[in-house]
């Protein structure tokens, strides 16, 4: 009785103090869908691999999305031109190279600084390496999936029409829906049409055309968006607080210490954890603290660079964007790399 | 797959009242001192503003529920979620009434061993931080003792220092019958990271007059003695007084 009562104490705990930043993640998403006008951004960007892969890992700043609204975006970015290396850096960076992110890390792991400094440093570097690996294919049709590809070669990006608007024709759908933000997820079990979370919004929702919309429509857009990231993703925030506490009063305390304090065993298991949490990084250096004092550092930031990067509620969406092998091939490289820089760390410094 | 107009409403309603929820259990924990059970105090305003925000939330969107004719809001019959229809939100409902049923529990003794006694009677996880050396021995509290020790860690030169300390009962399993072992939990970030550091107390009579869980201020002397095979500074306690548990129980 007593454990289940410290196991809830551990949940409430993490519930209270990611809550705050996850409703900031939330607003400050929403909030920014009216204000970053991505096609000048676009314009900017660089072509050059390694500084568009570099700049590409830091455009998070401007989008502070955790790695449920980065795939969108990366999908809309890639539509609109961006070199491949700037989509894919962003791709892997953006859900760790944000304010928000940062701040949450820095609170949850206040007594070790060089976590949060590694965490930042380590994503940048990874998504730089993978972004400027996938530099080499310029020829895009072989990596991304052939609607995109025929996309890409055949439409110029869609101007959003506000006649559009107000239609929902499933022809709609299969084009326009999905360069609007949000959150999304493939429907049907085949992995059917990916649908925005948030696809029951009237339809004032278009926010790629919202500038032109009065203060009133605009909030009520805001408050709705909001709403519905707050419910999706606090749920799963939910589970995996209760997983994390779970283990903390569950597992045997030797099977942890024996697990977490091998140089190679700590670090696979937090990238198998990782892959299964799936939990949203704004909140997800909490789920780690929960492990800080049994686990080795280095597979403490294994945690907190791969988790963001693979998410297994995204690889949907993904698929909705790369094919089957290059998804693999993104996952395979990031979780390796992250792998070695990990152990490096584990077996040379701390 | 066409839904009709009221479950949607009141998948709505019930988006509203999960936020709602969550926004008066945050700020209960505030109003009713609970906040420092479960996180560290410079993290209090935060939830505070965030509980203020899911309460503007809430009613903003209850408000927009309310003016709204119910076919407006009725949502595209295609809507997927990551969860089934009203998942979600039952699910932030449920934990917040949850919430608001369990009281959180001060960590206590089974935790502390939960944690492993081992570590308490070596190293801890405190890293030297910014304490002052030149306190007197006896006001130090007993976080104050394991930051000193950490940083200074030979356990003679604390002989005959005098102590003075607050903390709770732990029995570790393999210390003497003439020992307790007295113990704080620290926090760092919530109650998902705290870890106890304490200190070993050495009494004049058998362990059992102290139960576990017990608040003992204890008074005594710095000593060194071996236990579990390894010397550590101890306390010989001179006067025992049981203490309510603090308004307060961590350590930051």
């Amino acid at each position: 009785m007593n454990q289940l009562n410290n196991g809830f104490t551990i949940f409430l705990s993490l519930l209270v103090e990611a809550m705050p930043f996850l409703l900031l993640g939330v607003l400050f998403s929403s909030t920014l869908l009216f204000f970053v006008d991505e096609r000048k951004l676009v314009e900017k960007m660089p072509k050059n691999p390694l500084l568009g892969a570099l700049v590409g890992s830091m455009v998070g700043f401007l989008f502070p999305v955790c790695e449920c609204g980065n795939v969108p975006v990366a999908r809309r970015l890639l539509m609109q031109g961006v070199p491949t290396p700037v989509a894919v850096g962003f791709l892997l960076a953006a859900p760790t190279i944000n304010p928000i992110v940062i701040w949450a890390t820095w609170t949850a792991f206040r007594e070790q600084p060089e976590i949060v400094v590694l965490r930042v440093v380590f994503s940048l570097l990874i998504a730089t390496i993978i972004g400027c690996v996938f530099s080499v294919q310029t020829d895009l049709q072989p990596i991304v999936q052939p609607a995109i590809a025929r996309y890409l070669k055949f439409n110029p990006p869609v101007q959003p029409d506000a006649k559009r608007r107000g239609r929902s024709s499933p022809k709609d759908k299969g084009s326009s829906s999905l360069l609007r933000p949000g959150t999304y997820i493939l429907g049907g079990r085949a992995g059917g049409m990916p649908t925005r979370l948030d696809a029951n919004l009237t339809p004032a929702s278009d926010t790629s055309s919202s500038n032109s919309k009065p203060f009133r429509d605009k909030m009520r857009l805001l408050l709705d968006n909001s709403v519905q990231e707050l419910r999706d993703l606090g749920a799963v925030m939910i589970i995996g607080s209760a997983i994390a506490a779970a283990i903390q009063v569950l597992a045997p305390r030797e099977l942890i210490l024996s697990l977490g304090s091998g140089p190679i065993t700590s670090i696979l298991v937090m990238l198998v954890l990782a892959t299964v949490v799936s939990i949203c990084s704004t909140v997800d250096s909490f789920f780690a603290l929960s492990f800080a004092a049994t686990f080795s550092s280095g597979s403490i930031l294994a945690f907190l660079v791969f988790g963001p990067m693979v998410d297994i509620k995204s690889v949907g969406l993904m698929l909705s964007l790369f094919k089957p092998k290059t998804i693999f091939y993104l996952f395979a490289l990031a979780g390796l790399l992250t792998f070695l820089f990990t152990l490096f760390l584990n077996l040379h410094v701390i | 797959m066409t839904k009709s107009q009221i479950p949607s409403k009141f998948l709505s309603w019930l988006d509203v009242l999960a936020i709602t929820a969550w926004g008066v259990l945050l700020l209960r924990y505030w109003l009713t001192n609970k906040l420092n059970l479960l996180i560290h105090p410079n993290y209090f305003w935060l939830v505070i503003v965030a509980g203020i925000v899911l309460l503007i939330i809430g009613f903003a969107k209850a408000q927009e529920l309310w003016r709204l004719r119910p076919q407006v809001i009725a949502p595209n019959s295609q809507h997927i979620t990551l969860f089934a229809p009203g998942w979600g939100s039952g699910l932030l409902l449920t934990t917040a009434i949850l919430g608001f049923i369990i009281t959180p529990q001060v960590f206590a003794s089974d935790k502390a061993l939960q944690r492993g006694v081992t570590d308490l009677l070596s190293t801890s996880r405190l890293q030297p931080q910014s304490f002052r050396a030149s306190v007197r021995p006896e006001e130090r509290s007993l976080v104050d003792w394991v930051r000193t020790i950490n940083v200074y860690p030979e356990p003679d030169s604390y002989i005959g220092q005098k102590a003075k300390v607050q903390g709770f009962v732990i029995h570790p399993p393999d210390i003497g019958n003439e020992y307790i072992f007295l113990a704080r939990f620290v926090l760092t970030c919530c109650a998902a990271d705290a870890y106890p550091v304490g200190l070993p107390v050495k009494l004049g009579t058998n362990q059992e007059r102290y139960a576990p869980d017990t608040w003992l201020e204890v008074e005594g002397q710095m000593t060194t003695e071996t236990l579990s095979g390894k010397r550590q500074v101890t306390i010989a306690a001179t006067s025992l007084k049981k203490i309510p548990q603090p308004e307060n129980p961590y350590s930051y």
